[in-house]
């Protein structure tokens, strides 16, 4: 009996050792799990930071590559706007691919016409035809509201309206979206307008980093306009100067052809007329010359003296007249040149030779700075020799007692240059363009004194001309003269 | 003879002209004169029934065509059109038998009846010839596209490899289209059951990956979870995301594309993931594709990098049941969502799939509102499944 009692008590003592032992166990097995648990919330706390954090980075990326796109969008839009010309090609610019990168999908752009006092729809898409009538009727009622917004140079929007005009409410309904965005499009000349873009897109509400593309957008299609209408006016200036100088030229050519057909009839007038003076001059002379001779008898010193005038004063007459139909001559081409090859070093010493008692008398000292054989052209003698005869006569002519004349040469490339100077009285500025035209004499008192024709420089251009050369003058009153002229070596 | 494709692709703006331009160019590169099959993927805008017109107009009378428009599409030039299209015609060995079939108003039955109804005009004309695969087009905006799933399997058999995908639009959940032969029908599903001598491998992956602590739904009917944790459902999402209904409400787009919850799949690598559609009033969560009652789930997280590496697994899969034998044409049934996440990046897909399956295989597709592939794990016996946010990638060969 006491060993079933011990037993039963040990077996009692082993079962409540066991029961402590699993106690113990599930406490301990409860404490894991309660730590397993509690790990697993933490991870779950954790697992709710992840995902805030990535959706914050998920939206920052989004509107990054937003904002990449529009800018991209933008850049191509502008680049395409600004190479274009023509104010309905700069709109065409805007296309649906473009806007659906700048996130919208309808646009309409408007520009108030004000000769007709209307808004012009310049471009629509997403609208149908039938669409933007309802739009423009729209615009028609509340085209004083417009016109304000479009003079204050301002953007509205879906997110920031102004509410000064009240009329922004309306907009999403009369055109049919639910975010939109108005800028107002103003070239400094010309018709201003507005941009409107728009979209249905619930997800992606616009912000102020799309009002600020789309400014820029207005902005620059003002910028585009602005250019196309500036060269739209430069082009139509430069047709009509075009067309102004092509009407002036056919006049100037009219002109001259009349100009050269007077010019003609003065010459063969000129020709004439001295052929027919020639003729009683002769005669004149003649009989002169019969009377002076004493042929017809003895005269009175009276007669003589006055038959001595008609004599000399027949002269000059017959040189003048010989002197102008040279001109004609030359100037109709008439006159040939009979060229030959010319030493000009001769022909000066020839020339001064001619004229060296004139130049005795006043006591002028003639220099010829020419070497041997340097200059040489092909010219006509005869008349190379008048240039001389005239050039050099007017300087001795011109020239105080004492005075110098030089002649000097020099070559260039394709011909010769020769200078004529003298230490004379000078020309007057204002005198010095008239010189070479044919009667034109200087207004001086050595002129007053000095009788001439007023033909010999003129004669002398006429000469040079002829000969494919050139001929001016630089002289300054009181301190001389400096004639040149050039001669092409050809001829 | 084995099977021969020509492929066309056009990113005409103009839909008349883009379809002209890819069927000639389909026409072109098919060395063959016999059309036994026109596949055609279009964008959005170019869904336009002149397209098909167009297409019919261009084809043999007997030449079914079967696809779909979607939000983008992906071409054999490994590139992803936003705005384009492509068109795939097929001329298959006298040994390889197929048989298409269409079902229209799928919202005025169940979507379950829908499925069986498709499913017996699918096995129509294989009375005597053995099944070995089926493609399916469907419309983005089915109810219960688990259900149309469990439908199609209850005629196919359930075991029975189907590959698809649903029609998508521009994230909008506005309206979808598939086409079948000369029309373009909305609320429709079409498909195509092969079968003779040809070899077939499918790969689906998603590339998500699980987050936080594993729940329990604990009330649910068919793609509506009234409970999680015997706590409302929308919970989860309110203690995640420190956000009311309201505000969860406005980022539910975002939300459904880049945290799903993901349905535990024993022995399965990858947890079975349902994008949210919407959130009502009592707080129920109303997903793409079912969550069955008792189900464990968890949230899940997506990223580039695990995305595109979840592409390479799928094409891995692909290759790896073909053994080296040659891959004749790759068909891409890839998630929207995918799309929405990788954005500029979404070529590189098609990239990765041409370098696993081989740089000159033939690849078609189209972005997706969900998609349909079988389970690898033996517990599952390969039954297809509903899936979201991933990328079925289906390899036939001959």
């Amino acid at each position: 009996m006491l060993t079933i009692t011990i037993f039963c008590f040990s077996g009692l003592v082993i079962v409540a050792i066991l029961l402590v032992y699993k106690m113990e166990r599930i406490r301990e097995q409860k404490s894991f799990i309660d730590k397993l648990k509690k790990s697993l919330d933490e991870m779950d706390e954790q697992a709710k930071l992840i995902v805030r954090t990535d959706m914050e980075l998920n939206k920052a990326q989004e509107e990054l590559d937003k904002k990449i796109r529009s800018l991209f969008a933008l850049q191509g839009l502008s680049r395409a706007m600004m190479t274009s010309l023509e104010e309905n090609q700069i709109f065409r610019m805007l296309t649906a691919e473009h806007l659906q990168e700048l996130g919208f999908e309808n646009v309409a752009a408007f520009l108030w016409n004000s000769k007709e006092r209307k808004f012009d729809s310049h471009i629509n898409i997403g609208y149908s035809d039938e669409e933007i009538e309802p739009i423009k009727s729209y615009l028609e009622e509340n085209k004083e509201k417009y016109l304000n917004l479009i003079k204050s140079n301002k953007t509205i929007s879906s997110i920031s309206q102004t509410g000064e005009g009240g009329f922004e409410e309306k907009i999403p309904v009369i055109f049919k979206v639910t975010h939109f965005i108005i800028s107002s499009v103003s070239p400094k000349e010309g018709d201003s307008g507005f941009l409107f873009v728009g979209t249905n897109d619930t997800d992606t509400a616009i912000n102020e980093g799309d009002e600020e593309l789309i400014t820029i957008l207005a902005n620059q299609l003002a910028q585009a306009l602005e250019n196309a209408r500036l060269f739209d006016k430069t082009w139509k200036a430069q047709q009509s100067l075009e067309e102004k100088v092509t009407e002036r030229t056919h006049e100037l050519t009219s002109a001259l052809k009349e100009l050269q057909i007077v010019s003609r009839r003065k010459n063969d007038f000129i020709s004439s007329v001295s052929h027919e003076l020639r003729t009683p001059l002769t005669s004149i002379k003649g009989y002169a010359a019969i009377l002076l001779a004493g042929k017809l008898g003895d005269l009175p010193p009276e007669i003589r003296q006055r038959l001595d005038k008609i004599n000399k004063h027949s002269d000059e007459l017959v040189h003048m007249v010989n002197d102008l139909l040279d001109i004609a001559r030359i100037e109709s081409g008439r006159q040939l040149m009979k060229k030959e090859e010319l030493n000009l070093k001769q022909i000066a010493e020839k020339i001064g030779d001619l004229l060296g008692v004139q130049m005795k008398d006043k006591d002028i000292a003639f220099t010829i700075n020419i070497s041997g054989e340097a200059c040489s052209v092909s010219a006509d003698r005869q008349q190379i020799e008048r240039v001389f005869i005239n050039i050099i006569g007017n300087a001795i002519k011109f020239t105080p007692k004492n005075g110098k004349i030089a002649v000097s040469c020099q070559e260039y490339k394709d011909g010769i240059q020769i200078d004529i100077s003298d230490t004379g009285y000078g020309i007057p500025e204002n005198a010095l363009e008239g010189i070479f035209e044919e009667f034109y004499r200087v207004d001086n008192p050595i002129n007053d004194e000095v009788k001439g024709t007023g033909l010999g420089l003129a004669l002398v251009k006429h000469i040079v001309e002829a000969h494919g050369g050139k001929i001016w003058v630089k002289s300054k009153l009181g301190s001389g003269s400096t004639f040149s002229l050039t001669l092409p070596r050809t001829g | 003879m084995s099977i021969n494709t020509g492929i066309g692709i056009s990113k005409n703006r103009d839909a008349l002209q883009a379809a002209g331009e890819a069927i000639h160019q389909a026409r072109m590169n098919l060395l063959s004169d016999k059309i036994d099959l026109a596949l055609v993927f279009t964008s959005n805008d170019l869904a336009h029934s002149t397209v098909l017109k167009t297409i019919r107009n261009s084809l043999p009378e007997e030449t079914p065509i079967c696809g779909a428009a979607s939000l983008a599409i992906i071409t054999n030039e490994e590139e992803v059109l936003k705005h384009g299209m492509i068109v795939v015609l097929f001329s298959f060995p006298e040994t390889i038998y197929f048989n298409p079939a269409f079902i229209e108003n799928i919202s005025m039955k169940t979507p379950f009846s829908a499925g069986e109804e498709l499913g017996d005009k699918l096995s129509f004309g294989f009375k005597n010839i053995r099944r070995d695969f089926g493609v399916i087009f469907s419309d983005g905006l089915i109810r219960d596209a688990s259900a149309f799933l469990s439908g199609l399997q209850g005629k196919l058999g359930s075991s029975f490899p189907l590959a698809g995908g649903c029609a998508s639009d521009n994230l909008k959940l506005h309206k979808t289209y598939i086409y079948y032969d000369n029309s373009m029908p909305s609320d429709s599903a079409c498909g195509l059951i092969f079968g003779g001598k040809l070899n077939f491998g499918i790969g689906i992956k998603h590339g998500w990956k699980p987050l936080g602590k594993m729940r329990l739904i604990t009330n649910s009917n068919a793609n509506v979870v009234y409970e999680i944790d015997n706590q409302p459902a929308a919970k989860i999402y309110e203690e995640y995301f420190s956000l009311n209904l309201n505000q969860l409400r406005k980022e539910l787009k975002r939300i459904s594309i880049l945290y799903p919850i993901g349905i535990f799949l024993e022995g399965e690598d990858e947890y079975l993931l349902r994008n949210l559609l919407a959130i009502d009033e009592s707080g129920a969560l109303i997903f793409q594709g079912s969550v069955p009652q008792e189900s464990s789930i968890r949230l899940m997280i997506g990223s580039k990098e695990s995305c595109l590496d979840a592409t390479r697994q799928a094409a891995e899969e692909v290759k790896k049941i073909f053994l080296g034998r040659n891959i004749n044409f790759v068909l891409i049934f890839n998630s929207a969502s995918r799309y929405t996440l990788l954005r500029r990046e979404a070529e590189k897909e098609v990239h990765i799939i041409k370098e696993v399956l081989g740089k000159n295989t033939p690849v078609a597709g189209f972005y997706t509102f969900g998609e349909q592939a079988p389970l690898k794990s033996i517990n599952y016996q390969g039954k297809s499944y509903f899936h979201n946010q991933s990328i079925t990638i289906l390899g036939i060969g001959d």
